[in-house]
């Protein structure tokens, strides 16, 4: 384990940030600590997502089925067949993790290239939104609704927003986590070898399959989770939400913003934009609908253009001699 | 005709060419010779204009190009028969040469051109219908030869067109390129094959490195001991 | 049985149109190596266009072509020369980003500037009606046809025997040997680029009369697009037109003999069995 690792957990400035975040539903009113919550959602999912698309380099579209799962399947598994939503969400994650390992399988057997990869997830994630709509098991067209949070934590309940809240925060801090642990762990290299040259990787002895397989599963798992929470905390299973491919754009370009493959990268991305994105809404949904996501769009195209690699190194380059050394991301070769 | 002056070329952090000055008088067939990586191609590339040179000039009949992109240079006569031949290969070999005159000089005289080709060279008339790459090495050369030639060139820049062809293959090509030279057409041949160009070419500079290290006449480059010894990289 | 010829026929029509968008991405695709995830949002922006063109000047929709044509091949120009062709350049795997963050942008755009709702964009045509035997096919998409199969034709005129488009083959076969025959490089990709969106703004007025348009269409258009291209073997145009059609039929035939759910899924399930098992596409790789 590379030694970075402790470094950065040591910095203060990490742990006294966490802190006055977790302090934030103390002072911020509902409305504000409703964006709040959203954005750590997408924090965590972005860092999910990084791990199989930003530090193994697969341009993932599929990520929408690990969402859905979470959310759909273990939301139905309890209204349909009163399964505890804690085994719920734990049934939707394996479900995520079998699917995930399929479609790494389908890209090592079939020698997948980087565009072909993309456009094959994007297709399953396509099918996907179509099957749970027109499957009434996992609620159709029109969702499923989850009982009230009566805050009871064994019937997986948060108790209101400040409670979600934290349980968000939780969720983000293990998929950051898990983003620091997996880069400076062998895993990381050989994740990031396989990103920067496949063939040479497989040449030197990395494995591509297990390796690929690891970090689909690990980023499926995560965010199969992620979205059981994220339905819980709407109260609503909503399939055009959860199974949709839009979701997985919003946060792969969240990624991109804020710096593919590295560890707080997606979570600067996201930080940025979600509260932007929601604020506006809020604002001026009325009389611009889409001025959010249209202000999404055109942050990506400023960045790739600009920024390339995303703006934490612009940040990191604002602050360099001022805090610890910079989130962990060892020296990435070109993208 | 032709100046190179104190060019340095550099891809990323490598040094491809280092102070390399070179002349090409008209009607010369001059030799560049080298082992591989030498900067044998870099030079070549530097006159096409598809690396620029980050030092020096390159002058042509007295005016500077160094700055003129690639498809300038190919309407002033300046014509690269790239290494491996690169002849289209889902095009016919009319096509080829159809291709090779579409710059602005050459389009006029192109139906002539092509004529001229087929005469010079009957197995591509032959195959006038044919894909190019479908065609063998030697036939490949010769098409990616004439296809230089209708791009109108007044100084024809061939890199190694003796590679992968067999002996009677190379032969015949340099018997045609000994042909083009005496009918007056100025030539700037890249070869490994040292013997063969010292035997065609007037002039020969030796590259090592990126540097030039010997250069002459034919002959004086083939009894100078340096020549042998950048080959052999001693 | 009537029932069947009627959907081959309306799959046949709108099948040849969606063989010319992904002649579009194809043309794009064999010349820069690029996949354009906006390519559907263009050709909402070619339908919107119309309508603009349609609302303030009553314009039909196959006559602000004159107007619609130019400009998005302006436009496409432009998106390219700035944004797309530098960034390929540079950084080509952000390439997929860039035109995902496009494609956000340019739908929303026009959800702000036009508003979610549906509009439609008559044409004088649309209520007339074609019929062969039992067969009624409606007078836009005849039209459509049409006008997919010449365009398409006299693209094929136009790669085989012009020398702009033998360029254009030279690039996407060697483009290193193109630059050296003193073909611009640089400016056939743009010059690709930009008659790709132009191509689009043709299928836009095509698409539109009698089909109620939302901004939120374009990715249908973009994934129909990517299915036909991919099917179509990436850069055989014939294979290309040919996998539209193949699309527009099996979409139509899957409304009418497979349940809802199995008839969408099942264009996806087919692409990506040609993806994994046959990647040359149904007529197999280009033949330049």
């Amino acid at each position: 384990m590379n030694p970075e690792l402790f470094r950065t957990l040591r910095s203060p400035y990490l742990w006294i940030g966490l802190v006055a975040v977790a302090l934030l539903p103390l002072a911020l009113p509902n409305y504000y600590l409703h964006i709040a919550t959203l954005t750590l959602v997408y924090i965590a999912l972005a860092s999910s997502w990084n791990i199989v698309g930003g530090i193994a380099g697969q341009l993932s579209l599929a990520h929408s089925l690990f969402v859905g799962t979470g959310g759909m399947l273990a939301s139905a598994l309890l209204l349909k067949m009163g399964v505890n939503m804690w085994a719920g969400m734990a049934i939707a994650a394996a479900v995520s993790a079998a699917l995930g390992a399929a479609i790494a399988w389908l890209d090592f057997r079939f020698r997948l290239g980087h565009l072909t990869f993309a456009l094959i997830t994007l297709a399953f994630a396509e099918m996907a939104e179509i099957v749970v709509i027109g499957w009434e098991f996992l609620g159709g067209a029109s969702g499923l609704f989850l009982p009230k949070d009566t805050g009871q934590f064994t019937q997986f309940q948060f108790g209101g927003v400040q409670g979600s809240f934290w349980i968000m925060l939780t969720l983000a801090v293990i998929a950051i986590g898990v983003n620091l642990v997996v880069l400076n762990a062998p895993l990381g290299y050989y994740l990031r070898s396989i990103r920067d040259n496949e063939n040479a990787a497989q040449a030197i002895g990395v494995g591509l399959l297990g390796n690929k397989i690891k970090a689909m599963v690990i980023s499926a798992v995560l965010t199969s989770i992620i979205g059981t929470a994220y339905a819980r905390y709407l109260t609503f299973a909503d399939p055009y939400l959860l199974a949709s491919p839009v979701l997985t754009i919003e946060i792969v370009l969240f990624a991109t913003v804020g710096g593919l493959g590295r560890a707080f990268g997606p979570a600067l991305g996201a930080l940025l934009l979600v509260p932007l994105g929601e604020v506006l809404r809020g604002k001026l949904g009325g009389v611009l609908p889409g001025l959010h996501y249209f202000i999404y769009g055109a942050t990506v195209i400023a960045v790739i253009m600009l920024s390339p690699r995303g703006l934490l190194p612009v940040l990191q380059s604002w602050f360099t001699g001022k805090s610890a050394k910079p989130a962990n991301s060892a020296p990435a070769k070109s993208h | 005709m032709l100046h190179i002056e104190g060019v340095d070329a550099v891809y990323g952090p490598v040094t491809a060419l280092s102070g390399v000055n070179m002349r090409i008088g008209k009607g010369e067939l001059v030799g560049l010779l080298g082992a591989n990586n030498a900067g044998k191609s870099s030079v070549m590339n530097v006159l096409s204009g598809i690396v620029p040179a980050a030092k020096g000039r390159v002058l042509f009949e007295g005016e500077d190009i160094t700055r003129l992109p690639p498809k300038r240079r190919v309407e002033l006569g300046i014509v690269q028969v790239p290494e491996g031949r690169m002849v289209f290969p889902q095009m016919s070999v009319r096509e080829n040469l159809l291709l090779g005159g579409v710059n602005a000089s050459a389009k006029p005289k192109r139906a002539q051109e092509i004529e001229r080709v087929c005469e010079l060279f009957p197995r591509l008339k032959e195959r006038l219908a044919q894909p190019a790459g479908t065609l063998s090495g030697g036939e490949q050369q010769m098409l990616a030869i004439g296809r230089g030639l209708v791009a109108g060139a007044r100084l024809l820049m061939l890199d190694e067109p003796s590679l992968g062809l067999s002996p009677l293959f190379v032969k015949y090509i340099f018997e045609i390129i000994d042909r083009l030279h005496k009918d007056g057409l100025t030539i700037l041949l890249v070869e490994q094959n040292l013997n063969l160009t010292l035997r065609f070419a007037n002039r020969c500079y030796v590259l090592e490195r990126g540097e030039i290290v010997v250069e002459g006449t034919a002959d004086q480059v083939r009894d100078d001991p340096r020549t042998r010894s950048a080959y052999l990289g001693l | 049985m009537d029932e069947l010829f009627q959907a081959l026929a309306q799959g046949l029509l709108i099948g040849s149109t969606y063989g010319l968008l992904a002649l579009g991405m194809g043309l794009i695709y064999s010349v820069s190596g690029i996949v354009n995830f906006s390519h559907g949002d263009f050709v909402s922006l070619g339908m919107y266009l119309c309508f603009a063109l349609f609302s303030a000047l009553a314009l039909d929709p196959y006559v602000s072509l004159a107007v619609t044509l130019p400009a998005m091949l302006i436009i496409g120009a432009v998106v390219c020369r700035y944004l797309i062709a530098p960034v390929a350049e540079a950084h080509s795997l952000m390439v997929v980003q860039l035109t995902l963050g496009i494609s956000l942008a340019l739908q929303n755009l026009i959800l702000m500037v036009f508003g979610g709702q549906p509009h439609r964009v008559p044409s004088v045509v649309e209520a007339k009606l074609v019929m062969i035997g039992n067969v009624v096919m409606r007078m836009p998409h005849v039209v459509a046809f049409v006008a997919s199969l010449a365009l398409a034709t006299a693209l094929f005129i136009v790669l085989r025997s012009t020398d702009v488009g033998r360029a254009i083959r030279a690039v996407h076969q060697n483009a290193r040997a193109a630059a050296l025959m003193g073909i611009d490089v640089g400016r056939v990709k743009i010059g690709t680029f930009a008659v790709g969106i132009g191509l689009l703004a043709i299928a836009g007025a095509l698409l539109a009369p009698g089909t109620p348009i939302m901004p939120s269409m374009g990715l249908r258009y973009t994934v129909i697009t990517l299915l036909a291209l991919v099917l179509g073997g990436m850069t055989n145009f014939l294979g290309i037109m040919v996998a539209g059609v193949i699309i527009g039929v099996s979409e139509a035939m899957g409304m009418i003999y497979l349940s809802d759910t199995l008839g969408m899924i099942l264009p996806y399930a087919v692409f990506v069995l040609i993806v994994l098992f046959r990647p040359e596409g149904i007529l197999g790789q280009s033949r330049g």
